[in-house]
């Protein structure tokens, strides 16, 4: 398939399910009531997929050296904790990307 | 807009959501970069930022353009990805009950993470709906208009970005700052950690499917947590 129409095809069909997930009890369900089961199951969505999501971007590729991964590991930890106290978005991006640079300039020292 | 711009509510929706907007900008940077990379023109990597409208899904969709994935792996893992905005949607649903079909159909558009943490805060504030409804307004005007300069900005100029900076771990720590603050009860933190385990676990599989897969896991873990948490805990 043809790049450009590869890529506006993304962008139709995502973003129409985007918007409709978006719409979804706003406007579509908004007189149903959900399920029980399914209601429960929600709550762990964002926990569940958003992990998902960080975890390959933080540590090695499966078969991959794992200590060059090591500053990036320990700076989503540092980030984890700040985030978790602050609740603030700014201070957890200043301490993660602050702990991955100073690591990655010891890191020769230690290499 | 200038009606919009002068309202009070309007203002402070965009105000209070600026900080957000700073800590976006690198994330949508790499979305830019991510954009050029796959091959996009300057009007397709417009047209996802503008329509997507969301990083995790732009994120995914370019690395996975980029590796040549077909177009159904790419909606599916995009799809699940923005289950997300479900959630969001059905907690924000009783606050914007009030006003018209058209704002609801309309701010539905704007709803991000971001967005939503932000409105919960306003709306259970209190005041009238519309007000309300004007915050967030405010608020996802904000967003949107920064992310599309932040992605234009990474589309253009991002491969000029030293390498050393490491600007791609912006990406995991916007993601952490979302999901780290909910790490305080038994379930969400069994969903996360069983989501961790199972996303190393199936690395293996081809186009990223391993994201779907540890997904679905960590939320079937986290509702069976929550079953054995209501059935333990003495009322």
């Amino acid at each position: 398939m043809d790049t450009a129409l590869k890529l506006w095809s993304v962008v139709l069909i995502v973003g129409a399910l985007n918007y409709l997930s978006r719409l979804s009890f706003i406007a579509l369900f908004a007189r149903r009531r959900v399920p029980p089961l399914l209601a429960r199951a929600f709550r762990y969505v964002p926990a569940a997929m958003l992990t998902a999501l960080v975890v390959p971007m933080v540590v090695a590729a499966p078969g991959g050296a794992w200590l060059p991964a090591l500053p990036k590991i320990a700076a989503a930890l540092v980030a984890g904790i700040v985030a978790f106290v602050t609740h603030s978005q700014l201070k957890t991006l200043g301490s993660g990307m602050l702990t991955l640079w100073v690591l990655q300039a010891l890191a020769p020292r230690f290499g | 807009m200038r009606g919009f711009a002068d309202d009070r509510e309007f203002r402070a929706g965009f105000k209070a959501m600026l900080p957000a907007c700073i800590g976006i900008a690198p994330f949508g940077l790499v979305c830019g970069v991510g954009a050029a990379a796959a091959g996009a023109s300057t009007l397709g990597a417009l047209g996802l930022s503008a329509i997507v409208f969301s990083g995790a899904a732009q994120i995914l969709a370019v690395q996975l353009l980029a590796a040549g994935a077909p177009l159904a792996v790419i909606v599916l893992t995009c799809f699940v990805a923005g289950l997300r905005f479900v959630i969001y949607s059905a907690a924000m649903a009783p606050y914007l009950r009030p006003l018209p079909a058209r704002w609801q159909q309309g701010l539905a558009f704007l709803l991000t993470d971001q967005a939503f943490a932000a409105s919960v805060r306003r709306f259970d504030a209190g005041g009238d709906p519309r007000g309300g409804g004007m915050y967030f307004l405010g608020g996802g005007f904000a967003l949107w208009s920064f992310w599309q300069l932040a992605n234009i900005a990474g589309f253009f100029v991002g491969n000029l970005i030293p390498a050393a900076w490491s600007l791609d771990f912006a990406v995991p720590l916007c993601f952490i700052a979302l999901v780290a603050p909910h790490f305080r009860s038994f379930p969400t933190i069994s969903a996360a950690l069983v989501s961790a385990c199972a996303v190393i676990a199936f690395a293996g599989l081809p186009m990223k499917l391993n994201l779907i897969v540890a997904g679905l896991i960590g939320i079937a873990a986290g509702t069976l947590a929550d079953f054995v948490q209501e059935r333990w805990t003495p009322r």
